[in-house]
């Protein structure tokens, strides 16, 4: 039992629509009901927010306070292997926010992820089928920034190295000049953390095949071979050498055209892309699968079930694939559980069912109050 | 704020454009000067503007100095065959304060960084390479930051310096003296364990 991970209290201050509002969580169930733009997801934000540092959404910080106020604070004391954890999260006006664990702000936030691994499942994330490959890469960065601290080091390292690079290009462009050794020093700060991101991809979907995930999980419509394949420049030729051989195109185009900052995930449907064949109910059963795989993979690499926070699940998934979801969290070895519903006799009714410890809350308002079972 | 003086006002000004200097600061400052004898004033604005006129670059390595040459690279007893290249002349102060190095320095004045538009022609690099073209120069030691903008100064200094007679060094990078290593952080006690270095024992 010393495996676990979950949120004990949370309290959040001027976050989103909330002024002030506290609540103890049940450690495996939790359900927000409210009609719509009453705060429900706003709360699994907040999670998500204590966890990843981030936003779920790719909302900026400064759009998180509460109207009319310019600042926020989230406190959520999780308890993590028998340990409590405090984790307190601050943005203040004109300063950067600032995170702290047991009282002990971080130096760096990336130091923060993985320490509660967290998956979102939202209605959106059929992006992940037919939006563009940055949908995929985010999803793989995600899950494996919070598996290893080193891959989130190596994802920053390269970014900020392609920004100086696409800066000279422009630079380049702009001014009519050129400078081969210094496009080099950029090229050669490249190759190192490509090649490590290249590798942990890999390897990472080597392992990672949501198909026997899909079916493990009973998802319906899945019984069609449904395939992942990893697709990198990398495959074929070494980070050097793209950059090599599109270096005449990058100074062409004035920015960095191949790399690893290009790679995608062909999502393959009896060997055709997901994409053009998929039908809509096809389309929400994969996306589900590629988030329930993302679940597993840090379940495993953790070896703690991560929290689970599912947004709006009802609205829009059919009652087929909701009742396989909930058949595989009442069988399996799930951790805590965060969702939000509309409809409270729903909720009410399938917790009951489900046999858990759980507990409910009626948000209204950007309040919280739990629902006491009679 | 409302002044009743223009002159307050205006010392005001000039002391809230200092950095981390804001407003109230800068009155507390000036109500300071007024408590205080006149010649407390004068003493404080003569030596600042002696020093903002007299302060020059050093020609040969481009540290601030009160001469032509500043007083480490006219010290005789400095060794001029090693070069330490820093950043700004903080980085000199804090080479300097740990009293283990004998040789000069070069200061390139900041770090290659295309978004800030720092390219290496706002910096002393040209001057670095004539400097070890002219043969006196027979290490370099790059005493620069392990960012990701000192990175590519680095580099790209070693591609300049490359077909020149002259050996280049970096500081060395890793977990700190006196520190334990369960509190060093993650990524510099990584790198330490890759680039471990042979243990040697002291010669007797």
């Amino acid at each position: 039992m010393n495996e676990s991970l979950h949120l004990e209290t949370l309290r959040l201050l001027h976050f989103k629509n909330y002024e002030d509002a506290s609540l103890t969580c049940s450690s495996q169930l939790n359900a927000f009901v409210g009609l719509n733009g009453m705060g429900k997801t706003n709360l699994l934000e907040a999670i998500y927010y204590l966890c990843m540092c981030r936003s779920p959404r790719a909302v900026a910080d400064r759009h998180l306070p509460r109207r009319g106020s310019d600042f926020f604070r989230l406190e959520g004391l999780f308890r993590r292997h028998g340990r409590q954890e405090a984790i307190t999260a601050k943005l203040r006006p004109g300063k950067k926010k600032t995170f702290e664990r047991n009282g002990k702000p971080y130096d760096l936030l990336s130091e923060h992820i993985g320490l509660l691994p967290v998956v979102f499942i939202a209605p959106e994330d059929t992006q992940l089928i037919t939006g563009g490959s940055e949908e995929r890469r985010r999803l793989l960065d995600n899950t494996l920034s919070q598996l290893h601290a080193e891959y989130l080091q190596q994802l920053i390292t390269y970014n900020k190295v392609l920004d100086q690079r696409n800066r000279l290009l422009k630079q380049f462009a702009e001014q009519q000049s050129f400078d081969a050794g210094l496009l080099d020093a950029y090229d050669r700060q490249l190759w190192g953390p490509a090649d490590y991101l290249y590798r942990e991809r890999e390897r990472f979907l080597a392992d990672c095949n949501p198909l026997p995930i899909a079916r493990a999980c009973r998802i319906p419509r899945t019984q069609v071979p449904f395939q992942v394949r990893y697709r990198s420049p990398l495959q074929e030729r070494s980070m050097a050498d793209c950059l090599r051989e599109n270096r005449d195109k990058d100074r062409l185009l004035a920015r960095t055209t191949a790399g690893i900052h290009k790679d995608d995930l062909d999502l393959l449907l009896d060997d055709s892309p997901v994409k053009r064949y998929a039908s809509q109910g096809q389309t929400k059963s994969l996306a589900l699968g590629l988030k329930l795989a993302q679940y597993r993979m840090l379940q495993q690499g953790k070896n703690t079930p991560p929290i689970l926070l599912l947004d709006d699940l009802f609205d829009k998934l059919d009652t087929e694939r909701v009742g396989s979801l909930l058949a595989l969290l009442r069988e399996q070895a799930f951790g805590q559980v965060f969702l939000t519903d509309t409809d409270e006799a729903r909720v009410l009714d399938l917790l009951h069912s489900m046999g858990a410890a759980h507990r409910t809350f009626r948000i209204q308002d950007g309040t919280a109050s739990p629902i006491v079972m009679a | 704020m409302n002044f009743s003086s223009k002159l307050i006002e205006q010392a005001v000004e000039a002391f809230a454009g200092l950095p981390g200097i804001g407003r109230k600061t800068a009155l507390r400052l000036v109500l300071h000067l007024i408590q205080q004898e006149e010649e407390v004033s004068l003493h404080f604005a003569e030596t600042i503007a002696g020093m903002r006129k007299g302060i020059r670059y050093c020609s040969t390595c481009f540290n601030l100095s009160d001469e032509a040459q500043c007083a480490i690279c006219r010290d005789p007893r400095r060794d001029p065959s090693a070069v330490c290249v820093v950043e700004s002349i903080r980085d000199v102060m804090a080479i300097e304060d740990t009293g283990q190095y004998r040789g000069v320095y070069h200061v390139l004045g900041g770090v290659i960084s295309p978004i800030e538009g720092i390219g290496p022609e706002q910096l002393q690099i040209d001057s670095l390479v004539q400097r070890v073209r002219e043969g006196v120069v027979q290490e370099v030691i790059l005493a620069i930051s392990p960012t990701i903008e000192g990175d590519t100064t680095m580099f790209y200094l070693s591609r300049q310096l490359q077909e020149l007679p002259v050996r280049i060094s970096t500081i060395a990078r890793g977990v700190s003296f006196g520190g334990e290593l369960e509190y060093a952080d993650e990524f510099t006690l990584g790198r330490s364990i890759v680039a471990r270095i042979p243990y040697k024992l002291q010669d007797e």
